[in-house]
């Protein structure tokens, strides 16, 4: 293709690792912003869990530090700050940051063979004006009343001027409608580069399921992110030039607007955004246990069909975050209707990993367990959806910490374990070192059994009427029974942040010290691991050509010729022995 | 490793991705702008007397002919575009610069418009019919503004040269923006004058 020029490459400091136009150099910048970010959520997550096991004493380590002037608890000013801000930077700075903004940028054109992204331009400024929305977040901690604190949602009117007055709220109303900009950046270049930049012969039906997967949270991100820009645009409007869009009773003038309004607007974006969150993942996790059971993928093309209807179902279904709103019973049970349908394609694809895993030579590396953890947790929380989708029973559990557990699971759990199998995977083509694996199956493992049992843990609290984002549950009588089992489930939550220190001393040690990987250490057909590790500049010296789909493995003939269980996507096979089945086919017919 | 070919760019193959940019980003935009059409409707089927007795209507002759305006600004950019592609540079420039007084005559229209409700006491601090009309407005403003300064920009690089048949990518993308900008105005002309 005469799209890709070869550009000579940057050689000055700033222009390589600062403002680079290199979307592996971006990738990896996201990932690091995101790590830190995810660091910087998951020490408030542990604050909440301290608050529920022991409510108002002082915080060990953090306490005297954090809130001095409590003598290191946690205050009901302070705790609405933090569990709002773990949502929002869980969601909007760690995790969209490290599936779309790291894996997005670094496998898209690799997989797809191009040299870079359609506008690597527009990539660099979708980095930085990331990075100015981290800052913007980091400033609504430091102004007088604290940051967020409505709620991850930020629903007026706690988030109006009555709510939450204070510079806080708006700076971090401002940070999301500032990613939300980066994010449509991110995404334009994604949708684009995947529809222009295929190399010659990688058709639509043989990219890979990851691409799949992040292309179709990128059309997610393009079409949706927008609304909760509006809503978020409005929300500065009304917090800061007195507008009525969200103001409603006392405050509100001629009768003022309404709150249920940006409800609307915010899940017209939210249910989408679970998508997004949830689609790279199961794109990677598609691929890497085909990947890891040395078997191609099971159906194909019904995993593809399967991740396409749920993108555009995702548009349909966001009432059912608003079941309690009084909305007309009508469109309650059309929403529900959706909602369950929703689970039919997801069972597709989870029944083509089963089907894909099944008897295959498996190869428990560190990126297939926490593959394999994705999909157990997956399916937990998938479970747990359907409940929740009920109408009937949504009216007992909203609200409760049985919703919490429930998106935990989907949003938190496999995405989490998602995004590290998505690291272990290609950190020796990014990186150009091998990872640990000790250290890699040590952090599995505490992930996996901790991440589980703290969000079952919510789960049972919420089933037993827990509500969610209590200060102190217990100052309830009905409550008090589950003071030992909240405790308990904290104990999970401080053993699985503690897991998390092999990842980081591996992530450092193998940065810095690692073996140096090979270019294919892991015996792969896509085109990423077909060159160098790290890649050179350039990606391909020649733009390769494809000539299979992603997932060739235990083909016999292959085996036999070969010595080997994979061809990969560009290697040409001698016709009449690929042909072998199919030629078997033809005589049977005839 | 093999041997490093270089390829020239081909520049229809640019243009061509370059676009697909664009759409999916108006596409984008469109959501955006959608947003605010559904937090009209919302709020509009919510309250009883629209306008409110007590608050000015909307008028209707200047936004008429500001939609005309901007509609004829629309048609003289495509018209730009048309000619760079028969590579008369001068006329192009005309062009673009008869677009770009009339979108200045929408803003200043459009100041007017704001400057007479606000004077007869309609501020956005009055209600959710203020805020919904000076929002929507604004920001679409806001969209004529950028708009004006890219084509501000376009007009003095045709006027360098540097633009002819074969490249003006530039044109070709604020054309598309520029329809957008005015497409959207004419959405709302009937969404918030006329109905």
């Amino acid at each position: 293709m005469d799209l890709q020029p070869i550009h000579p490459e940057p050689t000055s400091f700033i222009s390589k690792y600062v403002f680079s136009h290199d979307h592996k150099v971006i990738a990896k910048q996201f990932l690091w912003a995101g790590l830190l970010f995810l660091a910087f959520g998951g020490t408030l997550a542990m604050l909440i869990r301290w608050q529920w096991a022991f409510p108002k004493e002082p915080v060990p380590l953090l306490g005297n530090m954090l809130f001095p002037e409590s003598g290191g608890a946690v205050t009901p000013a302070n705790y609405n700050v933090i569990f709002t801000m773990h949502g929002l930077i869980m969601i909007f700075f760690a995790i969209t940051p490290i599936l779309i903004g790291a894996f997005g940028n670094y496998c898209i054109p690799l997989m797809i063979g191009a040299r870079d992204m359609a506008f690597p331009t527009l990539n660099m400024l979708s980095l930085w004006t990331f990075i100015l929305s981290q800052l913007l977040i980091i400033a609504s901690f430091l102004v007088r009343l604290g940051s967020g604190a409505a709620g991850w949602t930020t629903y007026p009117p706690l988030s109006t001027n009555v709510g939450t007055p204070g510079m806080g709220q708006t700076l971090v109303v401002a940070a999301i409608f500032v990613t939300g900009i980066s994010t449509i950046m991110g995404g334009i270049n994604y949708v684009t580069t995947v529809i222009r930049f295929r190399a010659p012969g990688m058709t639509w039906m043989r990219l890979p399921l990851t691409v799949w997967g992040l292309w179709l949270t990128a059309i997610l991100n393009v079409l949706f992110v927008p609304v909760l820009g509006s809503a978020g645009l409005l929300l500065i409007l009304d917090r800061t030039f007195g507008t009525q869009f969200f103001v409603a009773g006392s405050s509100a003038v001629r009768g003022g607007g309404d709150p249920i309004l940006f409800q609307h607007l915010f899940w017209i974006f939210g249910h989408p955004e679970v998508y997004i969150l949830i689609l790279p993942v199961w794109g990677i996790v598609s691929d890497t246990l085909s990947f890891f059971a040395r078997k191609p993928a099971y159906w194909y093309k019904g995993s593809v069909a399967a991740m396409t209807l749920v993108t555009i179902l995702s548009a349909v279904v966001y009432g059912h975050h608003m079941y309690m709103t009084g909305m007309s019973p009508l469109l309650g049970q059309s929403f529900m209707l959706l909602t369950l349908a929703i689970s039919v394609p997801a069972m597709i694809l989870f029944v083509n990993w089963l089907m894909t895993i099944w008897r295959g030579s498996m190869r428990l590396t560190v990126p297939m367990l926490f593959s394999l953890g994705m999909v157990f947790v997956f399916g937990a929380g998938g479970l747990t959806g359907l409940y929740l989708a009920d109408i009937s029973l949504d009216l007992y559990l909203h609200d409760t910490m049985f919703v919490v557990g429930h998106f935990h699971l989907t949003m938190a759990a496999a995405s989490f374990l998602g995004s590290f199998a998505g690291i272990y995977h290609w950190f020796p083509k990014m990186f150009g070192r091998n990872m640990n694996e000790g250290l890699g199956k040590a952090h599995f493992w505490g992930s996996v059994i901790f991440i589980t049992l703290v969000f079952t843990g919510q789960l049972i609290v919420g089933y037993s009427g827990q509500q969610r984002r209590l200060y102190d549950p217990f100052q309830y009588e009905t409550l008090q029974h589950l003071r030992g089992l909240n405790r308990l489930t904290s104990f999970f939550g401080f053993c699985l942040a503690t897991s998390q220190v092999f990842f980081v001393i591996n992530f450092f040690r193998s940065v810095f010290a690692g073996t140096k990987a090979e270019a294919n250490p892991w015996q792969l057909p896509t085109l990423e691991w077909q060159i160098a590790s790290p890649p050179p500049y350039h990606n391909f010296d020649v733009i390769p050509t494809v000539v299979r789909g992603p997932h060739e493995f235990a083909n016999p003939a292959v085996k036999k010729a070969l010595g080997r269980d994979w061809l990969d996507q560009t290697e040409e096979f001698p016709e009449e022995e690929v042909s072998a089945p199919e030629a078997k086919l033809a005589e049977r017919a005839s | 490793m093999g041997k490093v070919v270089r390829y020239r760019p081909h520049h229809a193959e640019h243009e061509w991705t370059a676009s697909i940019g664009m759409i999916v980003f108006l596409g984008s935009w469109a959501m955006m702008f959608g947003a605010l059409f559904f937090v009209y409707g919302i709020i509009r089927s919510h309250t009883r007397f629209w306008p409110p007795p007590d608050l000015p209507a909307f008028p209707l002759v200047l936004p008429a002919v500001n939609t005309m305006a901007l509609g004829l600004s629309s048609f003289m950019l495509e018209r730009a575009r048309k000619l760079i592609l028969a590579d008369k540079v001068p006329d192009t420039m005309r062009a673009i610069a008869f677009a770009a007084t009339l979108g200045t005559l929408f803003l200043s229209l459009q100041l007017v418009v704001w400057w007479s409700l606000y004077d007869k006491g309609l501020s956005p601090k009055t209600g959710p019919y203020a805020s919904v009309f000076y929002a929507m407005t604004c920001f679409h403003a806001l969209h004529v503004l950028v708009g004006l300064g890219a084509l501000g920009w376009l007009g003095l690089r045709t006027r360098e040269g540097r633009y002819n048949a074969a490249r003006h990518l530039p044109i070709r993308l604020w054309t598309m923006y520029w329809h957008f900008v005015g497409v959207v105005w004419g959405i709302m002309f009937v969404v918030l004058y006329v109905l």
